[in-house]
Protein backbone atom coordinates (compact mmCIF):
# COMPACT_ATOMS: atom_id res chain seq x y z
CA UNK A 1 0.00 0.00 0.00
CA UNK A 2 1.00 3.69 -0.41
CA UNK A 3 0.24 6.30 1.42
CA UNK A 4 -0.24 9.48 0.24
CA UNK A 5 0.31 12.27 3.16
CA UNK A 6 -2.38 14.65 3.64
CA UNK A 7 -1.61 17.64 4.84
CA UNK A 8 -4.26 19.72 3.48
CA UNK A 9 -2.37 21.20 0.33
CA UNK A 10 -1.68 18.91 -1.83
CA UNK A 11 -3.18 17.66 -5.08
CA UNK A 12 -3.73 14.62 -3.38
CA UNK A 13 -6.37 12.84 -5.57
CA UNK A 14 -4.61 13.05 -8.30
CA UNK A 15 -1.28 11.92 -6.97
CA UNK A 16 -3.85 8.83 -5.51
CA UNK A 17 -5.59 8.23 -9.23
CA UNK A 18 -1.85 8.02 -11.14
CA UNK A 19 -0.90 5.30 -8.15
CA UNK A 20 -4.02 3.48 -8.48
CA UNK A 21 -3.79 3.80 -12.32
CA UNK A 22 -0.11 1.88 -12.16
CA UNK A 23 -1.83 -1.05 -9.97
CA UNK A 24 -1.32 0.12 -6.86
CA UNK A 25 -3.38 0.78 -3.82
CA UNK A 26 -3.62 4.10 -2.77
CA UNK A 27 -4.84 5.15 0.74
CA UNK A 28 -4.85 9.41 1.35
CA UNK A 29 -4.21 9.57 4.92
CA UNK A 30 -2.63 11.52 8.13
CA UNK A 31 -3.08 9.12 10.11
CA UNK A 32 0.63 8.06 11.70
CA UNK A 33 -0.74 4.33 11.88
CA UNK A 34 -1.53 4.05 8.04
CA UNK A 35 1.97 5.52 7.21
CA UNK A 36 3.48 3.32 9.38
CA UNK A 37 1.48 0.61 7.24
CA UNK A 38 2.19 1.94 3.75
CA UNK A 39 5.39 -0.09 1.91
CA UNK A 40 6.06 4.07 0.60
CA UNK A 41 5.39 7.32 1.06
CA UNK A 42 4.83 10.34 -1.24
CA UNK A 43 4.25 13.80 0.01
CA UNK A 44 2.76 15.47 -2.53
CA UNK A 45 2.35 19.28 -2.70
CA UNK A 46 0.64 22.41 -3.98
CA UNK A 47 1.03 25.20 -1.57
CA UNK A 48 3.12 27.90 -0.13
CA UNK A 49 6.06 26.50 2.03
CA UNK A 50 5.07 28.05 5.65
CA UNK A 51 1.85 26.41 5.67
CA UNK A 52 3.23 23.30 4.27
CA UNK A 53 5.05 22.78 7.29
CA UNK A 54 2.99 24.71 9.63
CA UNK A 55 -0.10 21.88 8.46
CA UNK A 56 2.69 19.07 8.71
CA UNK A 57 3.09 20.69 12.61
CA UNK A 58 -0.40 20.82 13.29
CA UNK A 59 -0.90 17.19 12.10
CA UNK A 60 1.77 16.06 14.76
CA UNK A 61 3.24 14.30 11.35
CA UNK A 62 6.97 15.76 11.79
CA UNK A 63 7.97 13.37 14.54
CA UNK A 64 6.40 10.28 12.27
CA UNK A 65 7.61 11.40 9.07
CA UNK A 66 11.20 11.37 11.07
CA UNK A 67 11.05 8.08 12.56
CA UNK A 68 9.81 6.39 9.19
CA UNK A 69 11.79 8.14 6.83
CA UNK A 70 15.41 9.00 8.84
CA UNK A 71 15.06 5.66 11.00
CA UNK A 72 13.01 3.05 9.38
CA UNK A 73 14.48 4.20 5.71
CA UNK A 74 10.83 3.88 4.23
CA UNK A 75 10.93 5.33 0.42
CA UNK A 76 9.32 8.45 0.16
CA UNK A 77 8.84 10.67 -2.95
CA UNK A 78 8.48 14.55 -2.65
CA UNK A 79 6.47 16.11 -5.39
CA UNK A 80 7.24 20.24 -5.90
CA UNK A 81 6.49 21.88 -2.75
CA UNK A 82 6.49 18.04 -1.09
CA UNK A 83 9.95 18.31 -2.82
CA UNK A 84 10.66 21.54 -1.41
CA UNK A 85 9.46 20.52 2.30
CA UNK A 86 12.37 17.91 2.49
CA UNK A 87 15.05 20.83 2.02
CA UNK A 88 16.34 22.45 5.51
CA UNK A 89 15.01 25.89 4.65
CA UNK A 90 12.96 28.46 2.35
CA UNK A 91 13.05 32.07 1.71
CA UNK A 92 9.12 32.17 0.22
CA UNK A 93 7.59 34.93 2.16
CA UNK A 94 10.53 35.06 4.91
CA UNK A 95 12.46 32.71 6.22
CA UNK A 96 11.60 29.11 7.30
CA UNK A 97 12.86 25.75 8.44
CA UNK A 98 11.68 22.48 6.50
CA UNK A 99 11.91 19.22 7.25
CA UNK A 100 16.18 19.26 6.91
CA UNK A 101 15.89 15.64 5.30
CA UNK A 102 18.37 17.31 2.40
CA UNK A 103 20.90 19.78 3.19
CA UNK A 104 19.49 21.89 0.40
CA UNK A 105 17.81 25.64 0.67
CA UNK A 106 14.63 26.83 -0.86
CA UNK A 107 14.96 29.90 -3.08
CA UNK A 108 13.02 32.10 -5.37
CA UNK A 109 13.46 31.07 -9.37
CA UNK A 110 15.69 34.29 -10.94
CA UNK A 111 15.86 33.26 -14.93
CA UNK A 112 16.65 36.29 -16.16
CA UNK A 113 16.49 36.75 -19.89
CA UNK A 114 13.08 38.23 -19.56
CA UNK A 115 11.66 34.79 -18.78
CA UNK A 116 8.39 34.22 -17.32
CA UNK A 117 7.94 33.14 -13.29
CA UNK A 118 6.25 31.24 -12.10
CA UNK A 119 7.74 28.24 -14.61
CA UNK A 120 4.85 27.02 -15.87
CA UNK A 121 4.47 24.26 -18.65
CA UNK A 122 6.57 21.36 -19.85
CA UNK A 123 10.28 21.29 -19.81
CA UNK A 124 13.44 18.32 -19.96
CA UNK A 125 15.02 16.64 -17.33
CA UNK A 126 18.79 16.29 -17.94
CA UNK A 127 19.70 12.93 -16.23
CA UNK A 128 22.82 13.49 -14.74
CA UNK A 129 23.49 10.56 -12.57
CA UNK A 130 21.76 6.52 -13.67
CA UNK A 131 19.20 5.53 -11.38
CA UNK A 132 16.54 3.55 -11.18
CA UNK A 133 13.75 6.18 -11.35
CA UNK A 134 14.91 7.13 -14.66
CA UNK A 135 14.67 3.75 -16.13
CA UNK A 136 12.94 3.56 -19.56
CA UNK A 137 12.91 7.00 -19.45
CA UNK A 138 14.43 9.12 -23.11
CA UNK A 139 16.78 11.69 -22.51
CA UNK A 140 14.22 13.80 -24.27
CA UNK A 141 11.05 13.29 -22.37
CA UNK A 142 8.86 16.41 -21.00
CA UNK A 143 7.69 16.90 -17.56
CA UNK A 144 5.42 19.57 -16.28
CA UNK A 145 6.75 21.50 -13.79
CA UNK A 146 4.48 24.54 -12.07
CA UNK A 147 6.83 26.75 -9.57
CA UNK A 148 8.34 29.93 -8.64
CA UNK A 149 11.07 28.86 -6.55
CA UNK A 150 13.78 25.65 -6.36
CA UNK A 151 15.16 23.42 -4.32
CA UNK A 152 19.06 24.26 -4.46
CA UNK A 153 21.00 21.36 -3.44
CA UNK A 154 24.36 21.79 -1.64
CA UNK A 155 25.34 18.36 -2.09
CA UNK A 156 25.16 18.04 -5.72
CA UNK A 157 25.52 14.58 -5.78
CA UNK A 158 22.16 14.18 -4.18
CA UNK A 159 21.13 16.04 -7.68
CA UNK A 160 20.07 13.35 -10.15
CA UNK A 161 18.51 15.74 -12.75
CA UNK A 162 18.22 19.69 -13.80
CA UNK A 163 15.57 21.62 -15.91
CA UNK A 164 16.99 24.61 -17.69
CA UNK A 165 15.46 27.42 -17.82
CA UNK A 166 17.23 30.84 -17.75
CA UNK A 167 19.64 28.51 -15.14
CA UNK A 168 19.94 25.17 -14.31
CA UNK A 169 18.22 24.03 -11.22
CA UNK A 170 17.86 20.54 -9.52
CA UNK A 171 14.79 18.73 -10.98
CA UNK A 172 14.76 15.57 -9.30
CA UNK A 173 16.94 14.48 -6.65
CA UNK A 174 18.23 11.82 -4.26
CA UNK A 175 19.59 10.65 -1.19
CA UNK A 176 19.11 6.68 0.08
CA UNK A 177 15.78 6.23 0.46
CA UNK A 178 14.68 9.73 -0.14
CA UNK A 179 13.34 11.24 -3.54
CA UNK A 180 12.09 14.23 -5.04
CA UNK A 181 10.77 15.84 -8.07
CA UNK A 182 10.58 19.36 -8.37
CA UNK A 183 7.83 18.53 -11.45
CA UNK A 184 4.78 16.63 -10.99
CA UNK A 185 5.04 13.04 -12.22
CA UNK A 186 1.41 12.46 -11.89
CA UNK A 187 0.72 15.08 -14.33
CA UNK A 188 3.42 14.53 -16.78
CA UNK A 189 1.79 11.99 -18.61
CA UNK A 190 3.71 8.88 -19.82
CA UNK A 191 6.81 9.65 -18.36
CA UNK A 192 5.80 10.79 -15.97
CA UNK A 193 3.86 7.79 -14.80
CA UNK A 194 6.87 5.76 -15.85
CA UNK A 195 8.77 7.68 -13.54
CA UNK A 196 6.23 7.21 -10.54
CA UNK A 197 5.92 3.69 -11.71
CA UNK A 198 9.70 3.28 -11.64
CA UNK A 199 9.89 4.25 -7.79
CA UNK A 200 6.86 2.35 -6.70
CA UNK A 201 8.63 -0.51 -7.90
CA UNK A 202 12.19 0.10 -7.89
CA UNK A 203 12.83 3.38 -5.60
CA UNK B 1 13.55 25.24 -23.54
CA UNK B 2 10.23 25.75 -22.12
CA UNK B 3 7.18 23.95 -24.74
CA UNK B 4 4.29 26.57 -25.95
CA UNK B 5 1.09 25.12 -24.30
CA UNK B 6 -1.72 24.18 -26.08
CA UNK B 7 -4.87 24.27 -23.75
CA UNK B 8 -7.99 22.57 -24.09
CA UNK B 9 -11.10 24.58 -22.61
CA UNK B 10 -14.23 22.84 -21.22
CA UNK B 11 -17.32 24.60 -20.41
CA UNK B 12 -20.01 22.66 -18.40
CA UNK B 13 -23.58 23.43 -17.34
CA UNK B 14 -24.60 21.25 -14.22
CA UNK B 15 -21.92 18.92 -15.27
CA UNK B 16 -22.91 18.67 -19.02
CA UNK B 17 -20.07 19.39 -21.67
CA UNK B 18 -21.24 22.63 -23.82
CA UNK B 19 -20.10 24.74 -26.44
CA UNK B 20 -18.86 27.98 -25.55
CA UNK B 21 -21.12 30.49 -27.66
CA UNK B 22 -24.52 29.09 -28.24
CA UNK B 23 -24.60 26.85 -25.25
CA UNK B 24 -26.09 23.62 -27.22
CA UNK B 25 -25.64 20.63 -24.54
CA UNK B 26 -22.56 18.34 -26.32
CA UNK B 27 -22.79 15.06 -24.74
CA UNK B 28 -20.21 13.10 -27.73
CA UNK B 29 -16.60 14.46 -26.62
CA UNK B 30 -17.19 14.44 -22.57
CA UNK B 31 -14.00 12.48 -21.93
CA UNK B 32 -13.26 10.65 -24.75
CA UNK B 33 -10.02 12.92 -25.50
CA UNK B 34 -8.72 12.65 -22.05
CA UNK B 35 -6.63 10.16 -22.36
CA UNK B 36 -5.25 11.87 -25.15
CA UNK B 37 -1.29 12.10 -24.52
CA UNK B 38 -0.65 15.20 -26.62
CA UNK B 39 -2.76 17.97 -25.09
CA UNK B 40 -0.89 20.32 -22.58
CA UNK B 41 -3.31 21.03 -20.21
CA UNK B 42 -7.10 20.99 -19.74
CA UNK B 43 -9.09 23.72 -18.28
CA UNK B 44 -12.83 23.13 -16.32
CA UNK B 45 -14.75 25.69 -16.29
CA UNK B 46 -18.13 25.47 -14.41
CA UNK B 47 -20.76 28.32 -16.23
CA UNK B 48 -23.71 27.15 -14.48
CA UNK B 49 -26.07 30.12 -14.01
CA UNK B 50 -26.68 30.34 -9.80
CA UNK B 51 -29.78 28.45 -8.85
CA UNK B 52 -29.48 26.67 -12.32
CA UNK B 53 -27.71 23.54 -10.79
CA UNK B 54 -25.90 21.61 -8.20
CA UNK B 55 -22.57 22.65 -7.57
CA UNK B 56 -21.66 18.82 -6.87
CA UNK B 57 -22.12 17.90 -10.42
CA UNK B 58 -19.30 20.27 -11.73
CA UNK B 59 -17.04 18.67 -8.55
CA UNK B 60 -17.85 15.47 -10.07
CA UNK B 61 -16.42 15.89 -13.46
CA UNK B 62 -13.40 17.41 -11.79
CA UNK B 63 -13.10 14.57 -9.73
CA UNK B 64 -13.61 12.29 -12.67
CA UNK B 65 -10.85 14.53 -15.05
CA UNK B 66 -8.52 14.58 -12.03
CA UNK B 67 -8.64 10.98 -11.43
CA UNK B 68 -8.50 9.76 -15.54
CA UNK B 69 -6.34 12.41 -17.11
CA UNK B 70 -2.52 13.03 -15.93
CA UNK B 71 -2.01 16.15 -17.14
CA UNK B 72 -2.50 19.63 -15.66
CA UNK B 73 -5.84 20.92 -14.87
CA UNK B 74 -7.29 24.22 -13.97
CA UNK B 75 -10.65 24.59 -12.67
CA UNK B 76 -12.92 27.68 -12.35
CA UNK B 77 -16.15 29.43 -12.37
CA UNK B 78 -17.63 30.79 -9.54
CA UNK B 79 -15.13 30.17 -7.11
CA UNK B 80 -15.45 32.79 -4.76
CA UNK B 81 -14.05 32.05 -1.14
CA UNK B 82 -10.46 29.95 0.15
CA UNK B 83 -12.85 27.42 0.85
CA UNK B 84 -13.87 27.05 -3.21
CA UNK B 85 -10.24 26.99 -3.82
CA UNK B 86 -9.87 24.34 -0.87
CA UNK B 87 -12.28 22.04 -2.06
CA UNK B 88 -11.44 22.33 -6.01
CA UNK B 89 -7.34 21.57 -5.17
CA UNK B 90 -9.11 18.61 -2.59
CA UNK B 91 -10.98 16.81 -5.87
CA UNK B 92 -7.83 16.94 -8.38
CA UNK B 93 -7.47 20.61 -9.16
CA UNK B 94 -3.87 21.88 -9.89
CA UNK B 95 -5.07 25.73 -10.32
CA UNK B 96 -7.68 27.67 -9.97
CA UNK B 97 -9.48 29.95 -12.26
CA UNK B 98 -10.96 33.19 -11.09
CA UNK B 99 -12.34 36.05 -12.90
CA UNK B 100 -15.40 38.19 -10.98
CA UNK B 101 -14.55 37.83 -7.72
CA UNK B 102 -10.85 38.75 -8.62
CA UNK B 103 -12.10 42.30 -9.48
CA UNK B 104 -15.02 42.40 -6.68
CA UNK B 105 -12.47 40.84 -3.66
CA UNK B 106 -8.67 41.34 -5.06
CA UNK B 107 -7.65 40.43 -1.55
CA UNK B 108 -8.81 36.87 -2.67
CA UNK B 109 -5.85 36.61 -5.50
CA UNK B 110 -3.44 37.22 -2.14
CA UNK B 111 -4.67 35.32 0.51
CA UNK B 112 -4.67 32.18 -2.28
CA UNK B 113 -1.63 32.91 -3.39
CA UNK B 114 0.04 33.20 0.03
CA UNK B 115 -1.83 29.68 1.17
CA UNK B 116 -1.81 27.65 -2.03
CA UNK B 117 1.14 29.69 -3.86
CA UNK B 118 1.26 31.94 -6.76
CA UNK B 119 1.43 29.07 -9.40
CA UNK B 120 -2.38 28.05 -8.09
CA UNK B 121 -3.89 31.43 -8.77
CA UNK B 122 -5.33 32.11 -12.60
CA UNK B 123 -6.83 35.18 -12.94
CA UNK B 124 -9.39 35.27 -15.53
CA UNK B 125 -9.64 38.28 -18.15
CA UNK B 126 -12.90 38.65 -19.79
CA UNK B 127 -12.14 42.26 -22.62
CA UNK B 128 -14.70 43.60 -24.77
CA UNK B 129 -13.17 46.09 -27.57
CA UNK B 130 -14.54 49.45 -27.42
CA UNK B 131 -15.99 51.48 -30.43
CA UNK B 132 -12.68 53.95 -29.96
CA UNK B 133 -10.05 50.68 -30.06
CA UNK B 134 -9.60 50.80 -26.29
CA UNK B 135 -10.63 47.67 -24.27
CA UNK B 136 -12.49 47.19 -21.66
CA UNK B 137 -12.56 44.57 -18.43
CA UNK B 138 -16.16 42.72 -18.34
CA UNK B 139 -16.89 40.52 -15.42
CA UNK B 140 -20.40 38.38 -14.97
CA UNK B 141 -20.31 36.41 -17.95
CA UNK B 142 -19.57 39.28 -20.24
CA UNK B 143 -22.21 40.78 -19.14
CA UNK B 144 -21.19 43.94 -17.51
CA UNK B 145 -18.30 46.71 -18.30
CA UNK B 146 -15.98 48.02 -16.02
CA UNK B 147 -14.13 51.05 -17.42
CA UNK B 148 -10.63 49.01 -16.51
CA UNK B 149 -7.81 48.53 -18.86
CA UNK B 150 -7.46 44.64 -19.18
CA UNK B 151 -3.57 45.25 -19.53
CA UNK B 152 -3.40 47.17 -16.08
CA UNK B 153 -5.71 45.22 -14.18
CA UNK B 154 -3.04 41.76 -15.45
CA UNK B 155 -0.40 44.08 -14.01
CA UNK B 156 -2.74 44.53 -10.83
CA UNK B 157 -3.21 41.07 -10.71
CA UNK B 158 0.28 39.96 -10.72
CA UNK B 159 1.13 42.19 -8.13
CA UNK B 160 -1.67 40.99 -6.21
CA UNK B 161 -0.08 37.37 -6.51
CA UNK B 162 -1.73 35.89 -9.44
CA UNK B 163 0.85 33.74 -11.02
CA UNK B 164 -1.08 33.51 -14.94
CA UNK B 165 -3.72 35.76 -16.53
CA UNK B 166 -5.75 34.01 -19.15
CA UNK B 167 -7.31 36.85 -21.31
CA UNK B 168 -9.97 36.65 -23.11
CA UNK B 169 -11.96 38.69 -25.97
CA UNK B 170 -15.28 38.51 -25.93
CA UNK B 171 -16.33 39.29 -29.49
CA UNK B 172 -13.51 36.98 -30.91
CA UNK B 173 -15.29 33.97 -28.32
CA UNK B 174 -16.48 31.58 -30.37
CA UNK B 175 -16.22 33.64 -34.07
CA UNK B 176 -13.23 30.99 -34.91
CA UNK B 177 -11.91 34.47 -36.13
CA UNK B 178 -8.10 34.47 -34.87
CA UNK B 179 -7.32 35.79 -31.17
CA UNK B 180 -7.41 39.57 -30.67
CA UNK B 181 -3.91 39.50 -30.26
CA UNK B 182 -3.72 43.27 -30.04
CA UNK B 183 -5.38 43.04 -26.97
CA UNK B 184 -3.08 39.68 -25.82
CA UNK B 185 0.26 41.73 -26.66
CA UNK B 186 -1.02 44.60 -24.51
CA UNK B 187 -1.47 41.66 -21.99
CA UNK B 188 1.47 39.57 -22.15
CA UNK B 189 3.46 43.27 -22.22
CA UNK B 190 2.25 44.36 -19.20
CA UNK B 191 3.20 41.39 -17.31
CA UNK B 192 6.11 38.70 -16.24
CA UNK B 193 3.77 36.19 -15.10
CA UNK B 194 2.89 33.63 -17.69
CA UNK B 195 -0.49 34.31 -20.27
CA UNK B 196 -2.92 31.95 -21.71
CA UNK B 197 -4.76 33.34 -24.58
CA UNK B 198 -8.55 32.82 -25.28
CA UNK B 199 -11.15 33.78 -27.74
CA UNK B 200 -11.36 32.98 -31.66
CA UNK B 201 -8.81 29.94 -32.32
CA UNK B 202 -10.27 28.04 -35.47
CA UNK B 203 -6.96 26.96 -37.27
CA UNK B 204 -3.62 26.18 -36.42
CA UNK B 205 -2.66 29.31 -37.93
CA UNK B 206 -4.20 31.03 -34.88
CA UNK B 207 -2.35 29.01 -32.73
CA UNK B 208 0.84 30.39 -34.46
CA UNK B 209 -0.35 33.71 -34.05
CA UNK B 210 -1.44 33.60 -30.56
CA UNK B 211 2.02 32.74 -29.78
CA UNK B 212 4.16 34.96 -32.22
CA UNK B 213 2.19 38.23 -32.23
CA UNK B 214 0.55 38.24 -28.67
CA UNK B 215 3.15 36.35 -27.49
CA UNK B 216 1.56 33.58 -25.04
CA UNK B 217 2.68 30.91 -22.98
CA UNK B 218 -0.05 29.02 -23.87
CA UNK B 219 -2.88 29.21 -26.73
CA UNK B 220 -6.52 27.94 -25.32
CA UNK B 221 -9.10 26.37 -28.00
CA UNK B 222 -12.59 26.14 -26.71
CA UNK B 223 -13.93 24.54 -30.62
CA UNK B 224 -14.90 21.13 -30.30
CA UNK B 225 -13.39 20.62 -33.48
CA UNK B 226 -9.66 20.60 -31.62
CA UNK B 227 -11.26 18.20 -28.77
CA UNK B 228 -9.41 15.29 -30.60
CA UNK B 229 -6.86 13.07 -30.08
CA UNK B 230 -5.40 13.45 -33.59
CA UNK B 231 -6.64 16.98 -34.26
CA UNK B 232 -4.41 17.82 -31.31
CA UNK B 233 -0.86 16.39 -32.67
CA UNK B 234 -1.97 17.69 -36.35
CA UNK B 235 -1.94 20.93 -34.55
CA UNK B 236 1.44 20.29 -32.75
CA UNK B 237 2.76 19.53 -36.39
CA UNK B 238 1.65 22.36 -37.53
CA UNK B 239 3.03 24.59 -34.70
CA UNK B 240 6.18 22.40 -34.75
CA UNK B 241 6.32 23.35 -38.49
CA UNK B 242 6.30 26.88 -37.76
CA UNK B 243 9.06 27.21 -35.47
CA UNK B 244 7.63 27.01 -32.60
CA UNK B 245 8.89 24.69 -29.41
CA UNK B 246 6.04 22.50 -28.34
CA UNK B 247 5.66 19.33 -27.09
CA UNK B 248 5.09 16.84 -29.61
Amino acid sequence: MIAIIDYGLGNVQSVAGAVEKLGFKAVITSSPEELQKADKLILPGVGAFADGMKNLHNLGLIKVLNTLVLEQKKPILGICLGFQLMARESYEFGHHTGLGWLDASVIRLEPGNNLRVPHVGWNGLQQRQQNVLFENIPAEALFYYTHSFHVKMHQEQEALGKCSYGISFTSAAKKENIYGTQFHPEKSQQFGLKLLENFLKKG
Amino acid sequence: MLRKRLITVLTFNDGVLFRTKDFIPDYRYTANFVDAWSIDEIVLLDITRPGEGKKENFYQKVQDFARNCFVPLAVGGGVKTIEDFRKLLRLGADKIVINTEAMQNPKLITEAAQLFGSQCVVVSIDAAKNGDGTYEVCTEYGKKRTGLDPAAWAKRAQELGAGEIMITSIEKDGSLEGYDNVLNKMVTEAVTIPVLVCGGAGKWQDFVDGFVQGQASGACTTCIYHFTDSSIKSAKKYLANSGLDVRT
